[in-house]
């Protein structure tokens, strides 16, 4: 009874109050609200601002973007009391002919935390000047004057609000982005552009995608550039584009990071506060101007002419340029033979290049087929594959220094094959040349390529092989025109010292790839890779004793064999290291936490509930980002933890980082594909409930306090 | 096959040799604003008087763009208060070449024909050297103007020395004016006494620019 008339008096309190606190614009109907009835002296409360925008209308965000103006609210508030800043919903993205801006669409709640006066002495008036601009293409600022008029509240308390008005508040809570669970950390390029990295590690990349970064204010981010966001072994990697303001780049620079996670129920979006600290040893790599911003409007004639001239710029790699030294000096030796020869030899590397670059395609197509959307890069970052490059610079090194020459018996096939002489050894010279250059295109490559992965299929082909064309060109140019040839020095020792030069360019490409590796695995990566060219080179020393002639005992093979083995099988440890890394609980929020929980097993649930015992199961990865922010908004509340435990729930956590059968077994008997997943058994119960997969702390404390009142 | 396997690190390295290449892309592919210090984005452009202007034939005179929509709120407020018409003039006796630039596509908000242009020329008193017709909106592409007004000043020798808000209050109430600091006519004064300009880059605030939706 007491209740309901608490209730009444705050019903009548709030009539009068609601109808001077809504302000009906053209294009907005903007209305203050209070959570609480009645207000306590000196005990802190919360408004909001609501805004009902008009459809395909937008107000703005605390940063604006490129154009439009936050909505600003200025309080009168008697002496003593104090009113802080916003608190901002997330917000989204608008983009208007090429102009970027953050804002709100249909509804938005700005909160606004007040404090009354300790002294407060009779009801508490809460007036407010508020003006916000709203936008479609045309732009229209609008204000409005509010006041709320609450009484102070004669019990220990303030009295909450109507239902109907908590919930709205309830639900503007539901929209704030969460203190990201990630540290974060930023580096600026030379060119000045900063690159945030949120340390978010072991993520699948194909649950997650819609990263962006919402810089917090205007300055240091450029809003209108795009945002192309990749998921690494370090974390989310968001480049960003420096902004126009001509200041240094502060300490920490924040921002709200939204993203879009696909778990089992359905697509969830996050949002996270973000403050990314500056860190001066990290420099990112400059952006690629033309891959980030102009794939999208490049037309195929000029994407295909960037390719042609990307497949040009190729040949000048230290990667590619041994390789095609190599095949000039074999030319040389051929000057003076027949022309139609020459030419038979250009026309048959020509079309091993393009063979290699349609296979290529065909890769990026499967993939598509397969994947769907694809990202440049993403999909791609293998530790295994740097390796394997690694080794082949450091081979053909070897074999350029003269340390063993390539017999079709001994190495690998592109190489054997490649040696060859005549029209076969032309063809393979070219696929080598591409596997070596692969590594080396990507620069040139990442504007055509990004462009191809949009397209229809024989865009994405007709670009690759516009780039094989580019590579081939300058060969095929050679072999067709007797005048160029001319030009070609005549053969002689030259030629060996030449080759023998050209080992270094190929080295120092190694030394590169194991940098990359390194930037993939960390520093074990070296251990592995050098300890894997140890291998490599003691497996050509071995087959070389006795000299170049001597014929290689079985036994001798055997060594070698064992010892390229061994070096390839440093791979397999690398692919390992990067998975287990992943999932290995330590790092900072790498992997799942277990305390206050018991590790779930079958047993152990049949067991509780066998008992009578209330159990609440919780299935959880690394990777899932839902998961994470369920335990932080509703299962570790210290709210939450009281009532857990004043239910006497037993708690259980099941970790499917690894896609363990045994939980992979209770989804699949639940329904599902995957992880979250609440389970709840009631005392008693011969089934489990099963929780939605977004959890609100309001939820678990109604399950508990069901509980509760059942055992009274 | 595995070659096409990259990490993305190494897809960015080496990207100053790349960047030779990738220059080549054609201009304003995006929308950037252009560096203060540079050399400012040339343009020719006609005015509501169909004579034509550029920004080449210039040089040795301090040029300001101002991109404008008449029908844009906050445009209104300095034209209702006579502070962008008082700029104008100021700017004119000091010999300093005022270009408003019109740059709302066709159909859009803040279109206007030579004959409307001169008309509001008339109406709100202002005193430009000129009222450019952008109706591709190509002038303010090049300075990726995002707002109206949105305000550049270029120097004598062609580069670009300011670009942003005309002041630092971003309201549309007029009343604002008096206590803002006024971004251009401080920067102004800075160029023609030969000194660096302090704030060289501020936010501009207004109405997004009418750009054509096509390029969207």
């Amino acid at each position: 009874m007491p209740r309901f008339l608490a209730l009444l008096l705050a019903l009548l309190a709030a009539g009068p109050a609601v109808a001077q606190s809504v302000v009906q614009t053209d294009n907005v109907r903007a209305e203050l609200l209070s959570e609480v009835a009645t207000v306590k002296p000196g005990e802190p409360f919360w408004v909001g601002l609501r805004q009902t925008i008009r459809p395909k209308w937008h107000t703005y965000w605390k940063n604006p973007g490129d154009s439009g103006l936050p909505t600003e609210i200025a309080w009168t508030l008697p002496a003593g009391a104090t009113a802080e800043p916003i608190v901002w919903p997330t917000p989204h993205l608008f983009n208007i002919g090429g102009i970027v801006n953050y804002g709100f669409k249909d509804e938005a709640m700005l909160l606004v935390r007040i404090t009354p006066p300790a002294d407060l002495a009779g009801p508490l008036k809460v007036a407010a000047d508020a003006n916000w601009l709203v936008c479609e293409d045309v732009c229209i600022p609008e204000e409005g004057k509010f006041e709320l008029v609450l009484p102070a509240g004669a019990g220990a308390a303030a009295t909450p609000a109507p239902p109907a008005v908590r919930t709205l508040f309830e639900t503007a809570r539901r929209s704030l982005p969460i203190e990201s669970p990630w540290p974060a950390r930023y580096g600026v390029s030379k060119t000045g552009d900063p690159t945030v990295i949120v340390e978010a590690r072991g993520l699948k990349a194909e649950t997650i995608r819609d990263i962006y970064f919402f810089p917090a204010e205007w300055g240091p981010v450029a809003s209108m550039a795009r945002q192309n966001a990749s998921l690494t072994t370090e974390g989310i990697v968001l480049p960003l584009r420096r902004g126009d303001a001509k200041v240094a780049l502060p300490e920490r620079l924040a921002g709200t990071l939204v993203l879009t996670e696909k778990t089992a129920g359905g697509d969830v979006k996050q949002a996270f506060d973000v403050s990314a600290k500056l860190d001066p040893a990290f420099v990112p790599p400059a952006r690629a101007l033309g891959a980030v911003d102009g794939s999208e409007q490049l037309s195929l004639v000029q994407a295909l002419l960037f390719a042609v001239l990307g497949g040009l710029i190729l040949n000048l790699m230290p990667c590619v340029f041994p390789v095609l030294a190599m095949k000039a000096a074999a030319f040389a030796r051929l000057a003076g033979h027949a022309r139609g020869e020459m030419r038979r030899d250009g026309l048959a590397y020509t079309a091993g290049v393009l063979a290699s670059f349609g296979a290529m395609a065909a890769v990026v197509l499967a993939i598509r087929a397969s994947v769907g959307e694809v990202t440049w890069g993403f999909q791609f970052q293998s530790p295994v594959f740097s390796l394997l490059i690694a080794y082949l610079f450091f081979t053909v090194g070897l074999n350029l220094s003269g340390v063993f020459e390539i017999g079709g018996r001994l190495a690998g096939v592109g190489q054997g094959l490649a040696a060859r002489g005549g029209t076969t050894g032309a063809f393979f010279t070219g696929v080598l040349a591409v596997i070596v250059a692969t590594p080396c295109t990507a620069p040139f490559m990442a504007a055509a390529l990004g462009f191809a992965l949009s397209q229809p299929a024989p865009a994405t082909v007709a670009v690759l092989l516009a780039m094989g064309l580019g590579l081939a060109l300058p060969y095929l140019a050679l072999s067709m025109t007797p005048a160029l040839q001319r030009l070609m020095p005549r053969p002689g020792p030259w030629m060996d010292r030449l080759r023998q030069f050209l080992a270094f360019p190929m080295y120092a490409s190694a030394v590169w790839m194991i940098w990359v590796l390194t930037q993939q695995t960390g520093s074990d990566g070296v251990v592995y890779a050098l300890g894997g060219m140890i291998l490599i080179a003691f497996a050509v020393w071995v087959l070389r004793l006795g000299g170049e002639a001597a014929p290689v005992s079985w036994r001798r093979r055997g060594i070698a064999a064992a010892a390229v083995l061994l070096a390839l099988a440093a791979t397999l440890r690398l692919d390992n290291g990067a998975a287990t890394a992943a999932s290995n609980p330590g790092g900072p929020a790498s992997g799942v936490s277990f305390e206050g929980w018991e590790r779930f097993s079958r047993d152990r649930m049949n067991q509780a509930v066998a008992a009578g015992q209330p159990v609440f199961v919780d299935f959880t990865a690394a990777w899932c980002i839902t998961c994470l922010v369920n335990e932080k908004v509703a299962l570790e509340t210290p709210a939450s933890r009281r009532a857990f435990e004043q239910a006497g729930v037993v708690k259980l956590k099941g970790d499917w980082t690894n896609r363990d059968a045994e939980i992979t077994a209770v989804l699949k008997e639940v329904g599902r594909a995957g992880v979250p997943l609440y389970l709840f058994w009631a005392p008693g119960a011969d089934r489990p409930k099963i929780l939605p997969q977004v959890l609100t702390e309001a939820m678990i404390l109604s399950e508990l306090s069901s509980l509760q009142q059942a055992k009274r | 096959m595995s070659n096409l396997v990259v990490h993305r690190r190494s897809l960015m390295l080496g990207l100053t040799a790349g960047g030779a290449a990738l220059a080549l892309a054609p201009a304003a592919l995006a929308t950037t604003s252009p560096d203060i210090g540079k050399p400012a984005p040339l343009f020719t452009g006609t005015d509501s008087n169909g004579k034509t202007w550029s920004l080449a034939d210039l040089k040795g005179k301090v040029v300001v763009l101002e991109t404008t929509n008449h029908d844009c709120p906050y445009v209104r407020k300095h034209y209702v208060a006579k502070n962008m018409q008082d700029q104008q003039r100021e700017a004119a006796a000091k010999g300093v070449v005022w270009l408003t630039v019109a740059s709302s596509a066709t159909g859009e908000q803040g279109h206007v024909t030579a004959a409307q242009a001169n008309d509001l020329t008339k109406s709100r008193d202002a005193a430009p050297a000129a009222v450019l017709l952008d109706p591709q909106s190509r002038i303010a592409r090049a300075y990726g103007a995002t707002v109206t007004p949105h305000m550049y000043i270029i120097d004598a020798k062609g580069v670009l020395v300011y670009k942003g808000g005309i002041d630092s209050i971003s309201s549309s109430s007029p009343s604002d004016i008096p206590k803002a600091k006024q971004y251009v006519r401080l920067a102004l004064d800075e160029v023609l006494a030969g000194k660096p300009v302090t704030e060289a880059s501020t936010r501009a605030y207004g109405c997004s620019l009418k750009y054509p939706r096509t390029s969207t």
